[in-house]
């Protein structure tokens, strides 16, 4: 059993229902240890059921959880090697900072001269040193979050389980906090399993993120795997901004497909290992905003695709500016990266251009039968 | 009190809102603050001669040489207090059942439930208290029927019967509170007791209690006054052997007609509740203010 010393938590074919529902489907992975998971999904996608059974807060239908060799099934959520940060946090209202820290230890059966000194130990490693003796009420959000995550990691648990903790932040402390939580984890080397549903997060703060959907895990990688080699059309919609189309295949060449969109635009994509694409099949096409090359005049390269456009709007957002264009013999609509460079400055609406993308940037996925 | 002062004192009076207060003053004056103030007049009154009265403390100082008077005082707020400790053992877990493990329409029927019983008047259920304790009522006769006892059993007229009876009438003003407070404790709280390693006595112990209270105090301040200031259930369910005071106050002022003691024994029922009241806030480190709201 030496693979079990390299994983901190094992799941084995996972799967909780309720009455005919069935939020975990099979799920199966295996988390290494001081590794940071994230399980990201949209809501309802059974992520939360998911983590509750981790915690103990809930037992699966059938499946194991193996958490440092030892089998979970069965022990209640105060005996595993497991804590939990909760969405709204639970720090304890009527305790302060300090007490809210040590009421794990307390459990333990810590004396208190010890309990102290890791109390204080905890919080200045969280940059919160001396407001032991603060009310909860008296922290600002983000010292909060620091403090729930104290009080869980003070206990070193195997795992950290975090629920969507930083959903209820403003925009400007979440982007701060997501740095913040990178920087704990590597500190404490503590495996974190994050859920979300926003896919920033996940990316930014994850060794390893699980695409979750429908109960069931769709991909598990590398942010960078996710985000370039997407294995359907799930992840490659969900994770990262996307234009999507539904197409028909026209054409199959020896390294690319040609296909055509409902509205008439004839592209070259990628191709897809799938033998049972035949022509007229139907298939999802997707290429990234940012995947698109824009230029004021005609490059020379047949296999690209070169489509002429005329600016329909211009969503100004900083480094996240995005052109709104039309192709001009179809009408498609498409979403293209704006790059702000001097070249680009002084475009406006209505004004014509050249878009290309080589066909490898367009991922193809066979047409999904799902209602979503 | 003080704050309510001086915020007058800086905003002139509106007379729309001196208006609006009208009837809650009227009534707080009239009803309340009135008859104690006369109840305490008549109290200081001594009768020295036929119809002449003078001022002096005879009334209370009765109050403490008589044993009989101080001993059935001290019997009522001891049984009081049982009572009201009782109530809040029982009526704590059905609150809690209430609030935090039932969803959906089982938690309003079953709250329901609780309050169905108060539609009928105290003396109403008193009364079906006795049909089923009496020496012929329904359990002495089941008991019976099932051979379990030989000849009938009187179940009234002892302390069991009448803490029986205070504890059931008061249920509803511990249950009410209770569990609105339970209800309105997150479950990640409970959860997160437990998953920091807490087991069920001290997630309940540290958690729970903590945040019911609030609750916990103004339930046992609603109960301990109710049940001290009941007569019907001791008189009816105790008979003669109940011994509560208010039942004293009562042989005073309507069989005795000795209004003066009457209302002594009044004032000293209002002072010590008070005083108990004071002391359990004391003991519980919560405010009036903050209980009551």
């Amino acid at each position: 059993m030496l693979n079990h010393m390299e994983f901190d938590l094992q799941c084995t074919d996972i799967v909780r229902k309720f009455d005919d529902f069935t939020a975990v489907d099979h799920v199966s992975f295996a988390i290494k240890k001081g590794s940071f998971f994230s399980i990201l999904g949209p809501s309802g996608c059974g992520k939360t059921t998911l983590l509750r059974m981790l915690a103990g807060f809930d037992n699966p239908t059938s499946g194991e959880i193996i958490i440092k060799g030892k089998s979970m099934n069965g022990v209640a959520p105060n005996k595993r090697p497991v804590n939990m940060v909760f969405q709204h946090l639970a720090l304890f209202p009527n305790m302060n900072v300090s007490e809210n820290i040590a009421y794990g230890l307390h459990r333990q059966g810590i004396n208190k001269v010890e309990i102290k000194h890791r109390v204080e130990q905890v919080l200045a490693r969280v940059n919160l040193a001396g407001s032991g003796n603060k009310q909860i009420t008296q922290l600002s959000g983000g010292q909060k979050q620091r403090i729930a995550i104290a009080r869980c990691l003070v206990l070193n648990p195997d795992v950290l389980l975090l629920d969507e903790p930083l959903g209820a932040l403003d925009l400007k402390l979440r982007e701060h906090m997501k740095v913040e939580l990178k920087q704990l984890q590597q500190e404490f080397e503590t495996t974190f399993v994050y859920i979300t549903h926003d896919q920033s997060e996940a990316l930014v703060m994850s060794d390893q993120v699980a695409v979750m959907n429908h109960g069931q895990f769709q991909q598990v990688g590398d942010p960078q795997q996710l985000y370039y080699q997407p294995d359907n059309a799930f992840v490659a919609g969900f994770v990262g901004d996307s234009n999507k189309w539904s197409a028909s295949v026209i054409d199959i060449l020896p390294d690319s497909l040609k296909v055509k969109t409902t509205t008439g635009l004839i592209l070259s994509v990628s191709k897809v290992d799938n033998k049972s694409l035949i022509i007229g099949s139907e298939v999802d096409i997707f290429i990234r905003p940012e995947a698109v090359h824009i230029s004021q005049q005609v490059t020379a390269n047949l296999q690209d695709n070169h489509l002429n456009i005329k600016i329909n709007n211009i969503l100004f957002d900083g480094a996240n500016s995005q052109l709104l264009v039309e192709e001009q013999n179809s009408g498609e609509e498409i979403k293209v990266k704006l790059p702000q460079t001097a070249e680009f400055m002084h475009l406006q609406k209505g004004d014509k251009l050249q878009i290309s993308f080589p066909f490898q940037q367009v991922k193809t996925f066979p047409k999904e039968l799902e209602v979503s | 009190m003080k704050t309510i002062g001086t915020a007058n004192a800086r905003t002139p009076i509106k007379l729309g809102l001196l208006l609006l207060l009208c009837p809650i003053l009227l009534w707080l004056f009239l009803l309340v603050i009135l008859p104690q103030l006369t109840m305490l007049n008549i109290s200081l009154q001594e009768r020295v001669a036929p119809r002449i009265y003078e001022y002096g403390f005879s009334n209370f100082i009765a109050f403490f040489t008589e044993p009989l008077y101080w001993n059935t005082f001290l019997r009522t707020a001891i049984m009081s207090i049982i009572a009201t400790i009782l109530t809040l053992i029982i009526a704590f877990p059905i609150s809690y059942y209430i609030a935090k493990m039932l969803r959906g329409r089982a938690k309003g029927l079953l709250f329901v439930l609780c309050l169905i019983p108060f539609w009928v008047s105290e003396l109403v259920r008193t009364y079906g208290w006795m049909i089923l304790l009496r020496e012929s009522g329904v359990i002495s006769t089941f008991l019976q029927y099932i051979g379990l006892v030989d000849g009938p059993i009187e179940f009234l007229y002892t302390d069991a019967t009448i803490m029986l009876g205070l504890v059931y009438s008061s249920m509803l003003f511990m249950v009410v509170p209770l569990t609105s407070t339970l209800d309105s404790l997150d479950d990640s709280y409970i959860e997160a007791g437990y998953d920091l390693g807490g087991n069920g006595f001290s997630v309940f112990w540290h958690i729970v209690v903590p945040h019911a209270k609030p609750a916990i105090v103004s339930g046992c301040i609603v109960v301990f006054m109710l049940t001290l200031g009941n007569y019907l259930t001791p008189i009816l369910l105790g008979g003669k052997s109940s011994l509560w005071f208010t039942e004293q106050i009562f042989t005073q002022f309507i069989t005795r007609f000795n209004w003066q003691q009457g209302s002594a024994f009044g004032v000293l029922l209002l002072s010590i509740s008070s005083l108990i009241v004071w002391l359990g806030l004391k003991l519980s480190r919560q405010s009036f203010s903050k209980v009551m709201s």
